[in-house]
């Protein structure tokens, strides 16, 4: 049982960065950004990068997500505030165009091959009879950390009470003097440093391809949505109920029903399992577990 | 334009074989992908054999050999692509390849459809058996080696087994031999999990297999996915259970020598009575010690079809095979005795047992 939990911890955070940062951003711009799964590839890469060139890791780490965020602005800037004019329709399929041409750039610079970071590997720690590497710990509070100081900026501070004002009615926002293009492009800059965390976080625990950011592209859509788009907080739960749904269908034992004493569901059905669940639940109810500051209004 | 014409001309002249004093057979190896590794060490026995046949003056009186070696990336699609390019553009005869038995059916089937001779020389799948005539297998297929791996596992007092093969005809393959072969000796297959190729992680896999509370995890897994997997049973504390390795050097050749301490397994014994030789040149070529045991028999496949050319007196397809199958009857290649079956398979495959000591295989 703690190592359900254990297991649930691990896979939540690593979509739980992602989904924030998507959710935030579509509470400002009202578009889901596609390639912000990319972001979290190029951040890995970076870091790994980095790391080669002679930095020790959590500097490496440090500077990949602050350069992400730089990208993500300047792709802001030149791509999506453009395609923003013609709609929100046209915006996503731009950004889809833009996560393939980040999928061919990854296949080009970095290979097919799968790399690791340079990281001495030491057998589990024993925790309550569940296992845990040292990454594993160390990614699961980096990340933990990442989300509590995003909650804190969204609610105990200038920035964040500019970001919900903007996220509720922009217009009114910027009538009352914020600067709502300053904040969208701020809150941007955090989506990419986030979404670089994740990726990073998830190739200190295993392995990082081209493929890394794709893979994540529907659990993360799903833990959103489900959370309610545009709600950050939200993206955060939708992120455990997902992780959850996948982590239990893996592990339930079906053995005794057929007389086995084992039979599991495939791993590779997990992500199956995690829509079933997000379709259930829009049935239901179509706005995600939680009303989001967009529908609020 | 003069110069374009006649850089058409120099490449369509070069690109007729007939012309050049040169004899051209094919191969498909994986270059790239999972099995990076193992299709560099086929082509380097495949180097070898042309080496040594060309410095002995080439092939049909003085023509020299060569072998196009073209890359499979791991991809059935891909290394179709790659032969039907040595067919069509190149129009070789014999073609050599794949590794992984999901590409070498569906690329043996294409070659024998096109009338082209192809030697299997690195994969196990019982289903190569039915490719067709014109269809070669220098190693013994996995009926063979599953019942080899179920008697050590037997001998080695492993009652309850927990198998991990990949999810394609390769992997069916060895988890229904093995089964059958294990429960004939009084063993229990309690799990066999199909892993999907090509993911960064296989943590749920493994956590799955060890609630079934095994003896021993037999697995058989291509290069970076075995290192994937050691390494994962080795952060989840599951390498303390033994590991058993179904061709250990396939599994244990991009793994780190610390995830795969004392594993044990079977392999392919690469060098037979005959093959001391080959070992040397091996040796003096790549500075190193075999880096699997699967070069040998790219060795061997080409060795084989220079014999074959030799005795047919000609490049032809069919007469290359009719030659293939009198020369097929204790063929004293590095690798042992190859002598066909009536399938035209490897009738007598000899394994080792091995395991590992400080990233070492002991015998």
């Amino acid at each position: 049982m703690v190592q359900f939990v254990v297991d649930v911890l691990i896979r939540a955070v690593d979509l739980a960065l992602i989904a924030i940062g998507l959710s935030s951003v579509y509470s400002l711009i009202r578009f889901p950004n596609v390639a912000l799964v990319q972001y979290a590839t190029t951040g890995a890469l970076l870091a790994l990068c980095l790391q080669m060139a002679g930095l020790p890791l959590v500097v490496a780490a440090i500077a990949a997500c602050a350069l992400v965020g730089i990208i993500a602005v300047v792709l802001n800037v030149i791509v999506f505030e453009r395609l923003l004019r013609a709609g929100s329709a046209i915006a996503m399929i731009g950004s889809l165009a833009l996560s393939m041409m980040f999928s061919a750039i990854f296949l080009v610079t970095a290979g097919p091959r799968p790399k690791r970071f340079e990281l001495e590997i030491n057998p589990p720690l024993r925790f309550l009879g569940a296992r845990l590497t040292e990454h594993q710990l160390m990614s699961v509070g980096i990340s933990a950390l990442a989300i509590i100081v995003f909650a804190l900026i969204l609610f105990r501070t200038d920035l964040g009470r500019c970001m919900r004002a903007t996220a509720t009615n922009s217009v009114l926002a910027s009538a009352t003097g914020i600067d709502t293009r300053k904040v969208t492009n701020t809150v941007v800059f955090l989506s990419g440093v986030m979404a670089a965390l994740g990726g990073i976080g998830l190739s200190v625990k295993g392995e990082m391809s081209a493929q890394l950011g794709l893979d994540m592209l529907l659990p993360v859509f799903a833990a959103a949505i489900l959370g309610g788009l545009g709600n950050a907080l939200g993206a955060a739960v939708g992120a455990v109920v997902i992780a959850a749904a996948e982590t239990m269908v893996t592990n339930v034992n079906f053995g005794p029903l057929f007389g086995a004493s084992v039979l599991f569901i495939p791993a590779a059905y997990a992500t199956a399992a995690s829509f079933l669940l997000l379709v259930v639940v829009l049935l239901i109810k179509p706005y995600g577990l939680f009303v989001s500051e967009v529908k609020r209004v | 334009m003069h110069k374009a014409l006649l850089a058409a001309a120099c490449l369509a002249l070069s690109s007729l074989p007939a012309l050049a004093q040169e004899l051209v057979l094919g191969a498909v190896v994986p270059l790239s992908g999972a099995s990076a590794t193992l299709g560099d060490d086929q082509r380097r026995g495949i180097e070898l054999a042309v080496d040594k046949i060309n410095e002995k003056g080439g092939l049909l009186g003085g023509k020299k050999l060569r072998v196009i070696v073209e890359d499979s990336g791991g991809r059935a699609p891909s290394a179709l692509d790659a032969a039907k390019k040595l067919v069509t553009v190149d129009n070789v005869p014999v073609v050599i390849g794949e590794y992984s038995s999901g590409i070498t059916i569906p690329v043996g089937q294409y070659l024998v459809q096109e009338g082209r001779v192809h030697l299997n020389i690195g994969s196990s799948s019982g289903k190569i058996r039915g490719l067709g005539d014109g269809s070669f297998s220098l190693i013994g297929l996995d009926n063979v080696s599953s019942g080899f791996a179920a008697q050590d596992v037997v001998d080695n007092k492993w009652k309850k087994a927990a198998v991990i093969v990949p999810n394609n005809a390769y992997g069916q393959g060895v988890a229904e031999q093995f089964q059958k072969a294990f429960a004939a000796l009084g063993g229990e297959v309690v799990t066999t999990v199909m892993y999907t190729e090509g993911q960064t992680t296989y943590r749920r896999e493994l956590q799955q297999m060890e609630r079934s509370e095994p003896d021993v995890y037999v697995y058989s897994a291509y290069g970076k996915e075995a290192a994937t997997i050691n390494r994962e049973s080795f952060e989840l504390g599951i390498n303390a259970t033994p590991w058993y390795a179904i061709y250990l050097s396939m599994c244990t050749s991009d793994a780190d020598p610390k995830f795969i301490q004392g594993q044990y397994g079977l392999d392919l014994n690469y060098i037979g009575p005959d093959g001391a030789a080959y070992e040397a040149a091996y040796k003096a070529k790549y500075k190193e010690p075999f880096k699997t045991s699967f070069n040998g028999y790219g060795y061997d496949a080409v060795m084989m079809a220079a014999a074959a050319i030799e005795k047919a007196g000609s490049a032809e397809p069919k007469a290359i095979s009719a030659a293939l199958k009198e020369i097929g009857n204790g063929y004293k290649g590095a690798t042992g005795d190859i002598t066909f079956d009536a399938d035209r398979q490897r009738s007598k495959q000899p394994y080792l047992k091995l395991k590992i000591e400080d990233g070492v295989q002991q015998r």
